[in-house]
């Protein structure tokens, strides 16, 4: 492993103007555990790393009541959302995906921020986000700026980040009564396991609580970048969810997939699953929504 | 010998592993921990390719380079060096290689770093060639020879047996049922990744520290490669650090250990190697691949008739002790249930892949899990319940089975009934919920795959009733030491902690030939027992002179030496101790034993009673299929073991834990995954080991036989966990879907295709 200094900003600013300094050879880092073992693996090699662990303003979380906008910073934990009661309660799909990732140990230092940035397709915390409309802050040299979370995403270790960008955090819009989600990541193991897929759905009902209003299914692994099934999406708004409509959206969704085998697991699963999970969830959303209501 | 467990102060006892603490603390030193100054760091180059010629190697820009010491390649590696029981695998290769894993040339360095960057800078030539990666279609006519000047990659092995006659019990079966069933690579695991540190003191006696389950049997090893570099009459020490785990992956001397050797020599300084993650992944070996080929075959009344199996071994590329497993598969094929009439033909065969080597269980998993699947197969066939089948067959106590093993006690009954209660204790049948069970049939007394199945042991006495113990014996993990720390404190009336066990150092310790085939607390067991006697005779000798009283009238409990029912006749035994020593012509009591125990080596057409005794056990498992997805979850667990007498209950349970999350990972998600001979999954990520969280709950009851052989009527209990693991949950996922997997492992993808081809 190539040696490093590590770099301790305060501010975004001051983790902007470190980078500057060190142009090429620096790189950011949350909880580094992605990138420490791409440097203990030979792929990186940072003379800088510059963590942003002590910028306060970016590990916080918070919900503002008044608008029901919920904030995320982009250093909040995996294991700080596991904990809060306020995401078990109103966000079910993030709790679903962050509850699942790797180990106790990866939760505690691992942040939503790192899983983004490192856009690989398994992410599990990108699916949550996407199907939540969530919308990255982003901070760079230049100021501000933000996007849609599923424009992230350009390939696999790619996003829109331009060089020096932080991202600063994520806001989740309020969401409309009647919403229920839920994630699934199917693996072979219990812990320590990528996604051989990854399935987020929500669903909005009108108040007859039948009619869906709003519908998002968010597939990991499914193609080089997290994706959304449109198609499937598009079925599903306007009419009244039940067991059938979502069987078949289920099969759309499939069909929409860009899924690939590979040494993890082969294609014809890969979608298989996608078809028998979005059932699942979408059901898992019907009862969230029933037990709510 | 038959004793009350009521009866013991020490066996029986569920004490800690003596080493927890230590470990606990990381105080524990492993060969990672080991520096001796001066020391320089060994690395080795693998080849690029899974077959090719090798044309040219270019050093120059290795050697170059400032830290580096010494750059070897085959070139230096003498013609003779050849490692493995075959001798077809040389520490270095020169002009071709043969599999990815091929040592192509190494590097020792003044920091591992330089190490690494050395090996970067050599170029090597090489001129692909086509390999050849499936044992069977390795065995065609016109396959590529894996080794040249071999007409054929199947190895000249003679693993074949006809016991009685297969063909006319065939003729008399009410039914036949027959398939064939695969098993794959899966290796062990150890958390404590491989390594050797070797040094030349300056009169050339060497010293190797090195992770190994056979210290004496390396010994040797090391002394032929001594000699062959010219150093004849030359000593050997060899050192065990604390081991991270073996389950077999070190019953062999590796390539590693002899190039640090090699870079040693040459460099005249210590050489340390150690595996990283990828290197202990991709340059250890795996459990030998099997295909199965069997037919099995019973009367009307569902008794067994015949068992004809015929299996190929998917080698890899050089030979280790993986290409005896045959042998040790002849046991359950042989010889698990009643059956009079067997024939077994096994061949193993060359190919381009990595190559395979002794695993927890030595064969048996393969074979048993062909044996467990089809047994159930043809029990439904004739209608007749499963666990009543297994019944109707069960082996029982004194009898000699065809290959001549003679069953002494056996438990095997006793735990078919347990396993039947838990498995028919549960509501009834929900839909994707299954039962299934499995049994085995293993060692228990040692195995005489060697010239001496014997282990040494040499004890000592201090003033203060405190006992050293040199053993033979090896931990890795196991508890070794509590064992023969518990069995020599029971004997000498002392406690656990009284007795320092020293297993680590040639040096110091008696001759064993290795922690293998579940039979340190038999063998090595034994051991500490004959020693403890002996001085316990001696002692009491002493004492009868003491207090005037025949010898056989002394007894031993709570570190006190006394006659029963006299109070004046008790003193305490470091007292004793003292004045046996401080006395005119005083005396130290030590003594020294070897055991071997009374079992044979292989007999014409491989006859023998392989073990003094055999251990049996019955696997039993609850699985629920999610019939959408092909997934199995194991809701619950039962593996029944006949163990003679559980001298530590703790570390039994640990050993069968162990060893059935072992299997289930056999079972159902582990796997080396190798394209055209290339690992694609070295690392813990990918290789799909089960994590604490898919520990399932494992109830683990054990019968106590007390068979005479052993240590306190011990039998071993190393291996057994995971040798019915695999089909015993085959068996229940039949039995909550109806499909029938034949490969292992068991994926999510293999259960639903399968469903998906039976409901059309
Ligand atoms: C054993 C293990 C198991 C794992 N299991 C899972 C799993 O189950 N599911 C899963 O999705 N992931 C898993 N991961 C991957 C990883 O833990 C997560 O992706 C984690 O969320 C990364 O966060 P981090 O803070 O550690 O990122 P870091 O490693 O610190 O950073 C990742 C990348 O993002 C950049 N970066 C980080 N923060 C910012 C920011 N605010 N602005 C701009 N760039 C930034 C870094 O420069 C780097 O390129 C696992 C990793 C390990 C080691």
């Amino acid at each position: 492993m190539k040696a490093f200094k590590y770099l301790s900003p305060t501010t975004v600013e001051e983790a902007i103007a470190f980078h500057d300094q060190h142009s090429e050879t620096a790189k950011y880092i949350g909880g580094g555990t992605d990138v420490i073992v791409k440097v203990k693996e030979g792929w990186l090699e940072p003379d800088y790393l510059i963590s942003l662990k002590k910028i306060g303003e970016m590990s916080e979380l918070h919900k503002n009541d008044a608008t029901g906008e919920l904030s995320i910073g982009a250093m909040v934990t995996h294991a700080t959302l596991e904990k809060s009661l306020m995401i078990q309660n109103e966000y079910p799909i993030i709790y679903d995906a962050v509850s699942n990732i790797g180990s106790l140990q990866v939760r505690n230092v691992g942040t939503i921020g790192g899983n983004l940035i490192n856009a690989v397709p398994s992410a599990d915390g990108a699916i949550p986000l996407i199907a939540l409309d969530g919308i990255a802050l982003l901070h760079g040299p230049d100021g501000e700026r933000s996007c849609e979370v599923k424009d992230l995403f350009i390939a696999p270790y790619k996003t829109i980040l331009k060089p020096r960008e932080i991202l600063k955090k994520i806001t989740i819009p309020p969401q409309a009564p009647h919403t229920g989600s839920a994630y699934i990541k199917f693996g072979r193991r219990a812990a320590m396991e990528l996604p051989l897929i990854g399935i987020g759905v929500l669903l909005s009902l009108g108040d007859d609580l039948q009619t869906c209003t709003r519908a998002r299914i968010c597939l990991g692994v499914a193609a080089p970048t997290p994706m959304r099934a449109f198609n499937a999406e598009n079925l599903l708004v306007g009419k009244k969810i039940d067991k059938k409509i979502l069987i078949e959206a289920g099969k759309i969704a499939a069909n929409e997939s860009k899924v690939r085998d590979s040494v993890r697991g082969k294609a014809w699963h890969r979608k298989e699953m996608i078809r028998v999970q979005v059932r699942r969830m979408g059901l898992k959303c019907l009862e969230i929504i029933k037990n709510n209501s | 010998m038959s004793k009350n467990n009521s009866e013991f102060s020490v066996v029986g006892k569920r004490i800690p592993k003596l080493d927890a603490a230590q470990k606990a603390m990381g105080r524990a030193e492993y060969i990672q921990d080991i520096k001796i100054p001066g020391m320089l760091y060994g690395k080795i180059l693998y080849s690029k390719y899974a077959s090719a010629k090798i044309i040219k190697i270019d050093i120059s820009k290795a050697m170059a380079l400032p830290g580096v010491h010494v750059v070897l390649t085959g070139e230096d590696v003498p013609k003779k060096m050849k490692m493995g029981f075959y001798k077809d695998n040389p520490p270095i290769k020169k002009d071709k290689v043969c599999s990815f894993r091929d040592e192509v040339a190494a590097v020792a360095a003044i920091s591992p770093e330089i190490a690494k960057k050395a090996l970067d800078l050599i170029e090597i030539e090489y001129e692909e060639q086509i390999g050849i990666f499936d044992p069977e279609k390795a065995m065609e006519k016109d396959a590529p020879l894996v080794h040249e000047h071999t007409k054929s990659n199947v190895l000249k092995l003679p693993w074949n047996i006809h016991y009685g006659d297969v063909e006319k019990a065939e003729k008399e079966s009410a039914f036949v049922v027959e398939d064939r069933f695969t098993t794959t690579g899966v290796t062990h695991c150890c958390m404590g990744t491989s390594g050797a540190l070797a040094l030349f003191d300056a009169t050339e006696n060497l010293t190797v520290y090195t992770n190994t389950q056979i210290p004496s049997l390396a010994q040797k090893d090391f002394l032929e490669t001594l000699k062959i570099l010219g150093l004849e009459n030359k000593r050997v020490r060899v050192i065990k650090p604390i081991i991270g785990g073996g389950f077999g992956s070190k019953l062999d001397t590796y390539a590693y250990e002899h190039i640090a050797i090699l870079l040693a020599y040459k460099c005249r300084k210590p050489v340390k190697i150690v595996f990283d993650r990828v290197e202990e992944f991709k340059a250890t070996s795996t459990r030998q691949p099997t295909v199965t080929y069997i037919r099995q075959g019973c009367d009307k009344n569902g008794k067994l008739t015949f068992r004809d199996i015929r299996m190929i071994l998917d080698n890899g590329a050089y030979t280790s002790w993986g290409a005896t497993t045959p042998t040790v598969m002849m046991m359950p094929i042989s010889s698990l249930y009643r059956v009079k009439n067997i024939r077994y033909n096994a061949k193993c065969v060359y190919t381009n892949n990595t190559y395979s080597q002794a695993m927890r269980g030595y064969g048996n998993p393969q074979a048993t899990f062909a044996i467990e699947s089809n047994i159930d197969m043809l029990a439904e066939k004739a209608g007749i319940d499963p666990i009543e089948f297994r019944r109707i067959n069960q082996n029982v106590p004194n009898e000699t089975t065809p290959q001549g093993f003679k069953i002494t006690t056996c438990g095997l009954a006793e735990c078919i009934n347990e396993v039947e209660k838990e498995l028919k204790s549960g509501i009834a049948k929900e839909k994707g919920v299954g039962v299934g069970m499995a049994s085995l049939i293993h060692v228990g007394g040692g195995a005489r795959i060697y010239k001496s199945d014997g282990c040494g042991a040499i004890l000592k006495m201090d003033d203060y009733g405190k006992v050293d113990i040199f053993t033979g014996g090896t931990d890795m993990g196991q508890g070794m030491d509590n064992i023969t720390a518990q069995i020599v404190a029971e004997e000498l009336g002392l406690l656990a902690e009284d007795i320092n066990v020293v297993h680590s150092d040639t040096d110091i310790c008696p001759w064993d030939v290795g922690a293998h085939a579940s039979r340190s607390t038999f063998v090595a067991g034994n051991a500490a027992l004959g020693a403890a006697k002996k001085v316990k005779q001696k002692i009491q000798e002493f004492a009868s002179k003491l207090f005037d009283v025949p010898a056989e009238e002394i007894k031993f409990k709570n570190k006190l030496v006394f006659v029963p029912g006299d109070q004046e006749k008790s003193m305490p035994i470091d007292k004793l101790l003292r004045k046996a020593h401080f006395s005119k012509n005083g005396t130290m009591l030590m003594a020294d034993y070897f055991y071997d125990p009374d079992n044979e080596s292989f007999g014409k057409d491989f006859k023998c009673n392989l073990s003094a005794t055999y251990t049996f056990g019955v696997h039993g498992v609850k699985v629920n299929v999610d019939e959408e997805t092909g997934k199995v979850e194991v809701l619950d667990y039962i593996a029944a073991h006949d163990v003679g007498q559980a001298i530590n209950p703790l570390l039994l349970e640990g050993q069968v834990y162990g060893g059935v999350l072992m299997g289930l990972g056999y079972a159902l998600t582990e796997e080396v995954v190798q394209k055209n001979g290339e690992n694609m999954n070295a690392n813990f990520r990918d290789y799909k080991l089960f994590t604490a969280k898919d520990a399932v709950n494992i109830k683990a009851p054990v019968f106590e036989t007390a068979d005479e052989a052993g240590p306190f009527g011990a039998k071993g209990i190393g291996e057994p966990g995971c040798v019915p693991t695999a089909p015993a949950v085959a068996n229940a996922i039949y039995d909550a879907v109806g499909v029938r997997i034949k490969d292992l492992p068991i994926t999510p993808e293999k259960v639903l295709a399968a469903l998906k081809e039976k409901n059309g």
